[in-house]
């Protein structure tokens, strides 16, 4: 398994985990999280903490546009550069 | 004269007719507008069957749907209860059955979310739906809002209302139990509009964002304070807090009230606040929680022209003090003096009055303090208490509200928050009320026992922490826990983090001993 898919089904875990609205519907990597409710200001709040958390990196309010946060896998893409910057290794 | 909540739409619909009233997205409604569309509900409310004081929940997210209903069911003469729009089925059903609504204006997808306890509603008589299709297998009768808002008078007369009947009703927890309606008058509401437009020297040319919900005491009195005015009052949902400093800066806002975790997102180093020139912006007030000092700090450095006010208020009593900009040197860490019409004791156990510097009760007395909590005559009791300071041949003709906040009062009479008598938690704004989240707990039939505490949070002010001791036999994933809890209960009330314990700490009655919990915590 790579680096990002284990990354993918780590968010993806959490997502489920805390948004019930996630269970309640078909939901994978390319499913849309900002329309439809699925994440709110508070929620959001959530999904940066643990990404913070998981893998080692601090987000900028700057970062924290919708378009880094439209599905998992832009998630996971913008998390991945983050850490490339930061040169480390993938997740 | 304005006596009742929807005469303030209408006086200034007479004075400014074609002043946009509200703004939301693309959409933009004039006074006229507004006014003509109040009148239409209400019309269509009566057709309905709603009678004087019946209750009439709005559970729909920001929207200009949303005030023309609060106004419309003021105008109906029936009292409003605006519902969270984060709220589930769990704590919406209990609203529902707690203050007897008859009707319930929402939307579709909301319906949906609690359409499985519906029949736990048995005073819900029709729904109004914002949706232009309408469901057709509901037990009760189903309206469509544009509707109701094009109807006519019928022949009978409305019964008038008067300012201090019920015009509200607005649910907040406690310390303990569910949350509890606090209900308002039209003349509490009008007080609380007047007094606020007065300090903040709101005029017509404001133009104000409103982000608070209108279920909670300061987003209503923003509301309330705009219409009273005449000013321009902006909806918005956000997700990003930079989406708020767009809207700043495209509707040109001139005031804005958010809760101490919208300020701690604003404040960042990386944010857009930092990079953009506010010049419009007249003033922003804080609410729902101390706002922390660098934040303060922060914003005081990058909003230059903006004056900022430091206010405080629990819905009990509706809007309480406020500490003017000029204070912020010499007092940043006050929460202020007392509104204007408006006293703030600190007052000991025995009722007698503290010295300065000495730490009491917080209580208030003056035109917002509330009737009290619907159906709850012990906690009202509890809660609203003849005025102990008043001379005896006045008798008990006054009722003020105890606040269960400690705190202290300097020379000048400015106050210092201590903390709370009880152990409600206040988190990102909200009041919490910990048997809530326990409760939540225990129906995952997993646990023994749970106890839920606030500790201390940069962003969140307070964050939700859980003690639980496992039932016999069962393996307990924190993970999973928090899982389970999100089904039922809204985002701000989920414990952050969980702790598994053998026993909880009891007090030698054999209690929960929660200060022993919070020791723990910051030990």
């Amino acid at each position: 398994m790579s680096g990002n898919d284990n990354m993918r089904d780590r968010i993806q875990g959490f997502i489920l985990e805390r948004f019930p609205l996630a269970r309640k519907q078909h939901f994978d990597h390319q499913t849309p999280l900002l329309d439809g409710g699925l994440l709110d200001s508070l929620g959001i709040l959530d999904v940066v903490g643990f990404i913070e958390d998981s893998f080692e990196i601090t987000l900028n309010d700057d970062e924290l546009l919708p378009e880094n946060f439209q599905t998992i896998s832009h998630l996971v893409a913008f998390v991945a550069r983050k850490r490339s910057e930061k040169q480390l290794p993938t997740a | 004269m304005d006596y009742l909540v929807h005469h303030m739409l209408h006086t200034s619909a007479r004075r400014l007719a074609d002043k946009v009233a509200l703004v939301h997205g693309e959409e933009r409604l004039t006074y006229r507008e507004v006014a003509l569309r109040v009148k239409g509900l209400a019309n269509g409310l009566n057709n309905a069957g709603i009678g004087p004081s019946e209750r009439v929940g709005i559970y729909l997210e920001p929207s200009i749907a949303q005030v023309i209903s609060i106004f419309g069911v003021s105008e109906a003469g029936a009292a409003f209860v605006p519902i969270n729009a984060v709220l589930l089925r769990d704590q919406v059903t209990h609203i529902i059955r707690d203050c007897g609504m008859k009707a319930l204006i929402t939307t579709r997808a909301k319906l949906t979310s609690i359409l499985d306890s519906l029949s736990e509603m048995p005073t819900l008589e029709f729904i109004v739906l914002f949706d232009v299709e309408l469901p057709t297998n509901l037990s009760c009768r189903v309206y469509r809002l544009e509707d109701l808002c094009a109807d006519q008078p019928t022949a009978s007369r409305r019964q008038e209302r008067i300012s201090k009947d019920l015009a509200a009703i607005l649910y907040t927890s406690g310390s303990t139990g569910r949350p509890k309606g606090v209900m308002l008058s039209h003349a509490n509401i009008i007080a609380g509009a007047t007094i606020v437009s007065t300090y903040l020297e709101i005029t017509e040319e404001e133009r104000i964002l409103a982000i608070l919900p209108f279920s909670f005491d300061a987003g209503l009195n923003q509301l309330m304070s705009a219409f009273l005015c005449g000013s321009t009052l902006i909806l918005m949902t956000f997700t990003f807090a930079r989406e708020i400093v767009q809207m700043l800066l495209r509707e040109r806002v001139t005031g804005l009230a958010g809760v101490p975790t919208l300020w701690s997102l604003l404040a960042q180093p990386t944010s857009t606040l930092s990079r953009q020139e506010l010049p419009d912006l007249r003033y922003i007030t804080n609410t729902g929680g101390a706002m922390p000092q660098p934040i303060l700090k922060t914003l005081r450095q990058t909003l230059t022209t903006t004056r900022i006010f430091l206010m405080y208020g629990l819905t009990e009593a509706f809007r309480s003090t406020y500490l003017p900009p000029e204070e912020l040197d010499r007092r940043p860490t006050s929460m202020g003096r007392a509104i204007p019409d408006t006293e703030i004791l600190v007052l000991r156990e025995d009722g007698s009055q503290c010295t300065p510097g000495e730490i009491g009760e917080l209580v208030h007395r003056g035109p917002t303090v509330s009737l009290g909590y619907w159906g709850r005559s012990e906690d009202t009791a509890r809660v609203l208490r003849p005025n102990p300071l008043l001379a005896p041949e006045l008798g008990d003709c006054e009722r003020v509200c105890y606040s269960g906040d400690l705190v202290k009062m300097d020379e000048d009479g400015f106050l210092y928050f201590i903390g709370r008598r009880d152990t409600m938690i206040k988190s990102s704004g909200f009041r919490i009320s910990p048997t809530e989240v326990e409760d939540a707990l225990f129906k995952t039939g997993k646990i023994r026992s749970a106890a839920v505490i606030g500790v201390p949070d940069e962003m969140l002010g307070q964050a939700i922490k859980a003690f639980v001791v496992p039932r016999d036999g069962e393996q307990i994933d924190q993970a999973q826990l928090i899982s389970q809890c999100a089904e039922r209960l809204p985002r701000y009330m989920l414990p952050k983090n969980i702790e598994i314990l053998d026993e909880l700490p009891k007090t030698s009655s054999g209690k929960v001993d929660y200060p022993a919990l919070r020791r723990r915590e910051v030990g």
